[in-house]
């Protein structure tokens, strides 16, 4: 046997060597602590700053107005006040509710995202840990989601919640298997599913003009197709229009979340924001070199920070397509989904196999 | 290191944040139970009975269907991880992708087969398949 391969120093090994603990087991617990504390802290600041205030100005912007302005500079400190307001807000537990179900719900759901960026590389060494089935590991807890989803529909008691429950389990079971499907094909390419060897087979040249100015081979210049069929898969996942049925306000409300307010309602707003995070790093990851620059000459901005333009590139592209694109109906989703989806991502998956097969 | 301490100490961070939300929220908050105020949402309706009813699910055969293609995506992983591998080590393109087509393709028949039987539709309320008949003639 091979001894195991030494990946990257990870930020908890990091974290512990920095606070004198070593490599034992207390070394390993502390350090996985803090470390995890701030990559969750990393997360939830940029919902914080998605949420309550670029959310608001991206459409503003689509729409021709100006949205928050008032409070601090670009009316950025709006996110302060808008925490306060929506911590400080009454609770208000509706009639007949399935108590432990409704209280897990919104706990669930930015957990179970939270989760899923353990396993991402976000450059410049920070990674929470790096194993070797990085890749299904995120995709398992991310699904987890949609149990959230109908635990919070169903207990709610109300019938708005229980479609919109219903929907959402409808939508994510149609979309994650081409999700999944053309992430396979993607392996095909690296044959790892360990998120740290996808980023580094990523850095190899597609094509090399001179050596300042080569262009990686990213999967979404060697397979744009898969890129496009992931992109689509995952804005159905993370329900964003013109799939977010399991919300549509104009036909039920609010969906699960209707009956949910105060901290609950933060929360659930929270954990789609961080899913949608999530699938933004899912696609950098796989798609888009991770944290790496598109040229080599762009490499003095460090890793984490072209993690993060890719991830808010991702994000602009959800809020566009929420001002661009009108919903689809459940049954014309469902078609979608089983009917076109499922069938181009097994040909992508087939297809890959067989070019790679032919080159190789 | 082993990964899984670090991804644990993330589970418990992932569920202590949203806990420890709602506990400064359950300090800051009022509390004012008004007759009323507690009744579910139905667009300012008095709610007609419960949401525990029987409901028709839609999408009972799309589930089922959902079940195998999820074990597929399953048995379909380490097929793609060993791939190009065993295709650098010699192996044979025949010898490694055949076995992988029969098994998709025996899938995508039965997705066929389906599609034909109409388990992948959305079933349509038999009060609005009448409406629309009525409407074409």
């Amino acid at each position: 046997m091979t001894p195991l391969q030494q990946g990257p120093i990870l930020l908890p090994e990091r974290i512990a060597n920095l606070i004198g603990l070593g490599d034992g087991l207390l070394g390993q617990v502390v350090g996985g602590l803090i470390a995890a504390f701030l990559i969750a802290n990393i997360m939830l600041a940029m919902t914080a700053v998605a949420g309550p205030w670029a959310k608001r100005k991206i459409t503003a912007a689509f729409t021709d107005r100006i949205a928050v302005n008032r409070i601090g500079p670009f009316g950025l400190f709006i996110i302060i006040a808008d925490a306060v307001r929506l911590l400080s807000k009454e609770l208000i537990v509706p009639e007949g509710v399935d108590r432990p179900a409704w209280d897990l719900a919104p706990i669930i759901l930015p957990a179970s995202a939270l989760l899923g960026f353990a396993v991402i590389p976000m450059g410049s060494g920070i990674q929470l840990a790096d194993p070797e089935t990085g890749l299904v590991f995120a995709f398992a807890v991310a699904s987890i989601a949609s149990l959230s989803l109908v635990m919070g529909g169903y207990a709610s008691n109300n019938k708005y919640s229980l479609m919109g429950g219903l929907r959402a389990v409808a939508q994510n079971i149609a979309y994650e298997i081409p999700l999944i499907v053309t992430a396979a094909s993607v392996v095909i390419f690296t044959g790892t599913l360990q998120m740290s060897e996808i980023v580094a087979v990523q850095r190899e040249a597609l094509i090399s003009i001179t050596p300042a100015l080569t262009i990686p081979q990213w999967f979404a210049f060697v397979n744009p197709f898969a890129f496009v069929l992931f992109l689509v898969a995952n804005m159905a996942e993370v329900g964003r229009n013109p799939f977010d049925i399991p919300e549509a306000p104009t036909e039920i409300v609010a969906g699960y979340q209707t009956e949910y307010s105060s901290v609950y309602f933060v929360l659930f707003y929270l954990g789609e924001f961080l899913h949608i995070f999530l699938g933004g790093a899912l696609i950098a990851t796989l798609f888009l070199g991770g944290p790496a620059a598109p040229i080599a000459a762009l490499e003095v901005i460090p890793g984490f920070v072209w993690f993060l333009i890719k991830i808010w590139a991702v994000f602009l592209l959800t809020q566009w397509a929420r001002s661009a694109i009108p919903r689809v109906r459940i049954d014309q989703l469902l078609d979608i989904g089983w009917k076109g989806m499922l069938v181009l991502s097994f040909a992508n998956l087939v297809l890959t196999a067989i070019i790679v097969g032919v080159i190789v | 290191m082993n990964p899984w301490i670090a991804i644990g100490a993330l589970a418990v961070v992932g569920i202590g944040i949203p806990i420890g939300m709602m506990a400064v929220s359950s300090l800051l908050r009022p509390s004012v139970p008004e007759q009323g105020k507690s009744a579910t949402y139905e667009s300012g309706e008095i709610p007609t009975g419960t949401a525990r009813i029987q409901f028709n699910i839609q999408y009972y055969m799309v589930a089922l269907l959902f079940v195998v293609f999820d074990i597929e995506t399953v048995l379909i992983f380490p097929w793609t991880v060993i791939y190009r591998s065993a295709l650098e080590q010699g192996v044979s393109l025949g010898a490694v992708l055949t076995p992988m087509l029969v098994f998709v393709g025996i899938l995508v028949v039965g997705l066929l087969w389906a599609w034909r039987n109409g388990a992948v539709e959305w079933v349509k309320s038999p009060r609005a398949t009448r409406r629309k008949t009525e409407r074409q003639s």
